[in-house]
């Protein structure tokens, strides 16, 4: 166990508001019976509460909380996270977190270059919400305009967008990749001490990690992974890493979601060769 | 909860089973809760803890080599449960021997230490290095020998569905088991389960726990082909509950071993069903990953006030 993480608590949280905040991504606003503080990076699960509720929790890293309150972001991929956005205002909902490994803190002297993709937008926003500086800088990539979060983000995100459609009048966006759009626009010279701090799909990883081997950057991923239970019990959502010289698997929640992305043969470095650590057994 | 009338067990009071006393009815199951060391710093809204009143928990299956586990995805949720296909990921004996074990004495919780090899005759030397190794230790109270695993298909067949090598395993642990429970966990997807019951009492097992996982597929209709790499897996959660009740009732009627129930337990009224069919002890699985105090708020739902 690792005592710098917050204690986890399970909690009951009500719906205080669960609303569309651009045309893919929800926000729930959850109001918790209990105190409830989280490090950027971190999860929780959530289920609908009582005997008959999903067999498995649904895990969401954490967009904002203080206090009783929590928020989170999501889209609707399958049959909890339907569920969950016709949740009306009052409606409860089971709460375990936080959970998982939170990205690093920053480190005196580097710069922050945040890549939020989709979905994947929460744990760096936290991230920037908590600890960001002047200095730091943050970019989110969506597939269109209609998808980014506008009011959410404000003015000082980097906007990108595979395709230029939806884009509100006096915004400006980039097209093209997130992470093409960090590399022009970031402002650091090759040997600042950039710190990378991505989390989206897995090619945004991917070319974040390449753009951190590139400029010599350190770089953090949060993964996603289906999971069974979130709290590190059941090894159903593996991730291979690098150890020494072999590969072994890693839990994704415990271990995780935050890892080095060095240590991630998945992501490309080209000193690992690719792999998957399981089937042999 | 209202108890029933009938309803007459203490679960969070000692209780014999074999050569030991347990602290507790009310038990977590394998694979379910890892080793027992991921939620001690968990607190619920009235402040406990997930251990509270948890008679034992029974460790994720141990094997004498780390194993890796299979590849993903490892778990399905369906309608009423979920399919997992792990492969007995786990640090293997000696490792668990050295760091895991001691880390649960000393944080006192109620181990029952859950075992498989790939030959019976494996069995004798685990049971016998952890009865050297953990002798004095008050908080390991006994081994379950996971007979029934699916995911680990040895020559072909279930390991474990052949009431001879159920009894193989359970005499080659109970040789050196003298003063732990010794439980054996059968597997349901066998014509009669009360032959395997029959076979591990006979061969010395204090209780058998039932049951495991029901073989199970799903079909992923984006590509026409089964969810796990592996195809089958281990099917657990709601749906399986009244398939386990009524391989307790074949047991508990036609064997008269002691049986520790499990499958499908989410509530207490899911416990006090196996409790009514004469079970002992019953294990919280499948929800206990849902919810890591399941298990705790069972034993305070179920307890006499």
């Amino acid at each position: 166990m690792k005592p710098s993480r917050p204690a986890t608590r399970s909690a009951l949280g009500r719906v205080t508001a669960n609303a569309l905040v651009s045309s893919a991504f929800l926000r729930l606003d959850l109001e918790l019976d209990q105190p409830f503080t989280f490090l950027p990076g971190q999860f929780v699960m959530v289920n609908e509460p009582g005997p008959r509720s999903w067999t498995f929790s649904r895990p969401f890293s954490i967009l904002a909380g203080a206090g009783t309150s929590l928020s989170l972001l999501y889209r609707v991929v399958g049959r909890g996270t339907a569920a969950m956005a016709s949740l009306p205002r009052g409606a409860a909902m089971q709460v375990l977190g936080p959970l998982g490994e939170p990205f690093p803190a920053p480190v005196e002297g580097s710069t922050a270059v945040l890549l939020g993709g989709g979905v994947g937008l929460p744990p760096v926003f936290a991230w920037r919400e908590r600890w960001g500086g002047p200095r730091d800088r943050a970019f989110f990539g969506a597939r269109d305009g209609g998808e980014v979060p506008w009011e959410m983000l404000g003015n000082s995100w980097g906007i990108s967008v595979d395709r230029a459609e939806g884009v509100p009048p006096g915004r400006g966006a980039f097209t093209g990749v997130v992470t093409a759009l960090a590399a022009a626009e970031a402002g650091l010279a090759p040997g600042d001490n950039g710190v990378v701090y991505a989390c989206g799909p897995a090619p945004l990883l991917k070319a974040a990690a390449r753009l951190a081997r590139a400029q010599g950057w350190r770089c953090w991923v949060s993964l996603e992974e289906h999971m069974g239970c979130g709290y590190g019990v059941c090894k159903g959502c593996v991730v291979p890493v690098r150890e020494g010289n072999g590969i072994r698997n890693a839990t994704c929640c415990f271990e995780g979601p935050v890892f080095d992305a060095a240590n991630l043969p998945d992501l490309g470095d080209p000193s690992v060769l690719p792999g998957t650590a399981g089937g042999a057994a | 909860m209202n108890l029933p009338s009938w309803w007459q067990l203490e679960v969070t009071a000692p209780f014999k089973l074999g050569p030991r006393e347990l602290p507790g009815r009310i038990w977590t199951a394998s694979g379910c809760f890892a080793y027992g060391l991921h939620a001690h710093d968990f607190r619920a809204a009235d402040g406990t803890s997930p251990y509270l009143g948890v008679g034992a928990v029974v460790t994720k299956t141990v094997t004498p080599l780390p194993r890796t586990g299979n590849a993903m995805p490892r778990l399905v949720e369906t309608a009423c449960g979920a399919l997992n296909s792990i492969g007995l990921e786990n640090v293997g004996f000696e490792d668990f021997l050295a760091n895991v074990l001691p880390e649960l004495e000393a944080r006192g919780v109620p181990t029952v230490v859950s075992l498989a090899a790939t030959t019976p005759e494996d069995f004798g030397p685990l049971v016998r290095r952890l009865h050297e190794h953990a002798s004095g230790f008050a908080h390991w109270h006994g081994v379950e020998l996971n007979l029934s695993c699916p995911n680990v298909a040895e020559g072909g067949h279930d390991f474990g569905s052949a009431p001879a090598t159920v009894a193989r395993c359970v005499a080659a642990a109970r040789a050196w088991l003298p003063d732990r429970a010794l439980l054996a966990k059968i597997t349901p997807n066998v014509a009669d389960i009360a032959q395997l019951a029959l076979a591990a009492r006979d061969a010395g097992a204090d209780a058998v726990s039932a049951i495991n996982t029901v073989v199970g597929l799903d079909v992923d209709l984006r590509t026409g082909q089964p969810y796990l790499p592996r195809r089958f897996g281990g099917y657990s959660g709601q749906a399986i509950l009244p398939i386990a009740l009524a391989k307790v009732d074949q047991i508990v009627r036609g064997v008269g071993v002691p049986v520790v129930g499990v499958g499908g337990i989410a509530e207490p009224e899911d416990a006090l069903k196996f409790f009514a069919l004469g079970a002992v002890a019953v294990q919280v699985g499948t929800a206990q990953m849902r919810d890591p105090f399941a298990a705790a708020r069972i034993a305070r739902d179920l307890a006499r006030r």
